[in-house]
């Protein structure tokens, strides 16, 4: 459904993307992971139709992203997503449905579905502006269903949910997956993708380090235990912290950050 | 690569993103007007008043000068024609900026273009809802200034009601004509100088000013004893290249007097010739956005690159070594203010070009040879200049110190932390503003006291005025920015385009107002004494020249000091009990 194939995107002579290749198929959930400014959120942008790549192509079934009929396959929830302050919860999802051209009946009965589904009620007809980030993540994760996409982009998809809100989106993303909708969801913790994700993608300064279930990928790192380890090691974060002590060297050891660090290598960090 | 087809009852049609937008629009517009009636009526009705104030005021202002010209009997035609011409083109420039800048922010950096982007709708569908919202935004203040003009002119030379209707519809066709060009420069721009736009901008701008700058220049050098018939000659010659056929502006003058003379097929001849070149311009526009925006947008996004700042720290030391007198945690605010305010080029370059010109009249004052005029005039002169340097420095605080308070709200957990009481927060707003504004507008006032050959009594005495003028500037914009903040925008111009932004400003020019006008008459009954004496005018001998002026003085200090004082006691009491 999203096909990536030798990707590449240059801001300058800086590559944030090298040849990438990706593909998600309908009903995967595809976890994409990697640490700050590895390439995730252009890859995603490119997707979108947002960024257009230095070299190579990205199709949404089977359409060059960026067309309208990709864009109309497509639903896009980003880091920092956008709501018209001065519009109530409702008016916003009834604009979406009008721009994806749904008949009037069947868009007011799902967006029901939708303000009960995320348990809206109580304030979906108050305007934006008066929203906890909570509440618009909410209403922005209605507005992505809403017209029924065949490919979900998410960004980051759990910041400052509570957690039943995470519940909901978590239940939701698999139920949507097993529809059959591909679902890309780009996220810095770990324990959520192993969670959730059916494959999991690495990547960092711009290229797929590793791909595969996570049974896969234990298999291949010959490791067992929590994802993190196999992260940090495939992406050098296991390498020492300056100024941080570890586990027996003193107080900063003591309250278990440091441990973590070296349970991925093995070896005790100076 | 297998396609996946898109179901009919799910594409969308261009008919259906219309009404979307339509819609949404309509929505907007509906709750924003529900939430301004259903909020405070006092800051409606202060709106309303001043509006209607501010109107008025140029109505009459049009009135007086359209009945003054009346008495050039015939050739009172041919000025209002070069005064319009002088007018629309004025206007089409500033427009073509301003909806220029405006679409440029709504279409590539503001977060609504990226959701915009990723909804089916197509590109020219986008740009034509950000495109009439921008044109909206850049020309309310065009329809202020332009409507006292035409119904000031209206009543002049009694007209039909109906030329107020064809006039709204010549200034919907004009405003689309610099609002079309300039969104086009806005797509060309981000397409092909993603990186440059500011450097593009400034080059247009340092144009248009070099421009205006020459005409003035020009202007004021215009032969004859002023208002004479050969003067008039002289000075329409000088503008008479706003008289040229191929210029939208002249076409809106030229329509407007020969539909006010109740010539309709003239008239409506230039209104045809106006929408035209709008619609046609309007297509080319929509054209660029259909093939270019997404490929711009895609390049203003992915050539932004992080500016790398490191030194100048040699500044901050000697800062510390030059106010060592203030506490430390304010020296640590005000540099803090000053970085940004070196790292915004929109601060400092707005400050430079306002400042920058004045200087450059101030140096030009002699070559005007305004300082071997009557000491009457120069001391006229010198109290215009002050007035003038003073209101330039409460758009400059209105614009950049207002907003402070409110954009250090939304981060007030960096500050909220720090081992400092939140006055300090305020007085080292204060102290900052205070003393960029000292700098420049006191070597200013020097400067224009020195060209224009003023005593070192007078020269001091408006120094104290320039002094009594930064601190109240500065404390009514800290302190109502700490009493009025909008915590909800990060837009340092919407702020100061808000309600609290507008109010600053008037309780600015109301406070020059006050300090400018008891100075000032004292000195000019003196002077107009000393150059019309025995004339029977109101005048003031040497003794009650001092014992008013002395007067004066007082009352100026009280006015600076409650000026000062209680708008930062107010914001201080605001800022003290506000929860973040």
């Amino acid at each position: 459904m999203i096909e990536i194939c030798g990707v590449t995107k240059a801001f300058g002579n800086k590559k944030a993307v090298d040849h990438l290749d990706l593909h998600v198929r309908a009903g995967e959930l595809f976890g994409f992971l990697g640490p700050n400014g590895a390439g995730k959120t252009t890859t995603i942008k490119m997707v979108c139709g947002l960024l257009k790549p230095t070299s190579g192509t990205v199709t949404i079934g089977g359409h060059v992203a960026g067309t309208r009929e990709a864009r109309q396959l497509l639903a896009y929830v980003p880091d920092q997503p956008y709501l018209y302050e001065k519009l109530t919860g409702r008016e916003f999802l009834r604009f979406v449905v009008e721009m994806y051209g749904l008949e009037t009946k069947r868009a007011s009965k799902r967006i029901d579905e939708l303000i009960d589904t995320f348990e809206m009620r109580d304030y979906i007809d108050d305007l934006c502006e008066s929203y906890s980030h909570g509440m618009k993540q909410r209403v922005v994760f209605a507005s992505a269903l809403v017209h029924d996409p065949k490919v979900l982009i998410v960004d980051e998809p759990l910041v400052g949910l509570d957690p039943r809100s995470a519940r909901i989106v978590k239940d939701l993303f698999i139920a949507q997956a097993r529809s059959g909708v591909a679902v890309l969801m780009s996220t810095h913790l770990l324990a959520i993708a192993e969670e959730l994700a059916d494959t999991i993608g690495i990547i960092d300064k711009g290229t797929m380090l590793v791909r595969g279930t996570v049974a896969e990928l234990r298999d291949r790192a010959q490791m067992q235990g929590p994802l993190e380890g196999l992260f940090l090691k495939l992406t050098g974060g296991d390498r020492p912290i300056s100024g941080v002590g570890m586990v027996g060297e003193g107080p900063a050891g003591s309250n278990g950050h440091a441990s973590t660090i070296q349970v991925g290598e093995g070896e005790s960090a100076r | 690569m297998s396609t996946i087809p898109l179901p009919p009852s799910s594409t969308t049609t261009a008919g259906q993103t219309a009404r979307a937008f339509r819609g949404l629009r309509l929505r907007l517009a509906h709750n924003v007007i529900q939430g301004v009636l259903s909020g405070s009526r006092l800051r409606l009705s202060m709106v309303v008043i001043c509006t209607t104030i501010f109107w008025a005021g140029l109505f009459f202002l049009f009135f007086g000068g359209f009945q003054f010209l009346e008495m050039y009997g015939a050739l009172s035609g041919d000025f209002v024609e070069y005064i319009f011409s002088l007018f629309f083109l004025s206007l089409l420039v500033m427009l073509f900026f301003s909806t220029g800048i405006i679409l440029y922010s709504g279409l590539f950096q503001r977060k609504e273009a990226a959701f915009l982007m990723t909804m089916p709708a197509a590109a020219d569908r986008v740009f034509a809802y950000k495109f009439f919202e921008s044109i909206a935004i850049s020309s309310w203040a065009f329809i202020l200034l332009g409507s006292p003009l035409m119904a000031a002119y209206g009543i002049s030379v009694a007209v039909h009601w109906s030329f107020y209707v064809v006039f709204l519809a010549f200034l919907f066709a004009f405003v689309l004509i610099p609002g079309s060009v300039g969104a086009v420069a806005a797509v060309l721009v981000a397409r092909f100088f993603p990186r440059r736009q500011k450097t593009v901008l400034a080059m247009l701008g340092g144009l248009v000013i070099l421009g205006a700058i020459s005409l003035v220049s020009q202007l004021l050098r215009t032969p004859g004893d002023t208002f004479s018939s050969d003067w008039l000659d002289s000075l329409l010659g000088r503008i008479s290249f706003c008289q040229n056929a191929l210029l939208p502006s002249r076409w809106m003058s030229k329509g407007l007097v020969e539909t006010a003379k109740g010539n309709w097929p003239q008239g409506m001849f230039y209104l045809a010739v106006i929408a035209g070149h709008a619609g046609v311009l309007y297509l080319l526009a929509a054209v660029v956005a259909r093939d270019l925006y997404r490929t711009a947008y895609s390049r203003v996004q992915g050539e932004r690159t992080t500016k790398r700042r490191v030194g100048g720290y040699g500044l901050d030391n000697l800062f510390h070594k030059v106010f060592g007198f203030l506490a430390r945690p304010i020296r640590l605010l005000i540099l803090k203010d000053l970085r940004t305010f070196r790292r915004d080029p929109a601060q400092w370059s707005q400050f430079l070009i306002f400042f920058g010109l004045l200087a450059l009249y101030f140096v030009s004052i002699r070559r005007i040879g305004y300082d071997t005029q009557k000491p009457y005039w120069r001391n006229l002169i010198s109290f215009l200049n002050i007035g003038v340097t003073a209101l330039i420095l409460s758009t400059f605080t209105s614009r950049f110190i207002f907003p402070l308070m409110s954009l250090e709200g939304r981060n007030f957990w960096v500050l909220g932390l720090l081992p400092l009481s939140r006055s300090s927060i305020l007085w080292g707003k204060f102290v900052f503003s205070t003393g960029i504004s000292l700098v420049s507008t006191e070597v200013l006032i020097v400067l224009g006291d020195l060209m224009l050959r003023m005593p070192p009594t007078m020269i001091l005495l408006h120094m104290g005025m320039v002094l009594i003028l930064c601190l109240g500037l500065s404390g009514i914009s800290v302190g109502l920015g700490a009493r009025l903040p909008n915590l909800k925008e990060d837009d340092p111009s919407r702020i100061a385009a808000g309600f609290g932004g507008t109010l600053n400003l008037l309780v600015s020019l109301v406070f020059i107002f006050l300090i400018v006008s008891s100075l000032a008459l004292p000195c000019h009954l003196y002077f107009l004494g000393q150059d019309e004496f025995g004339s029977g005018s109101f005048t003031l001998n040497e003794s009650q020249f001092h014992f008013w002026l002395g007067v004066a003085i007082a009352g100026s200090l009280v006015v600076g000091a409650v000026g000062t004082l209680l708008p930062l006691r107010i914001g201080i009491k605001a800022f003290r009990r506000m929860e973040f």
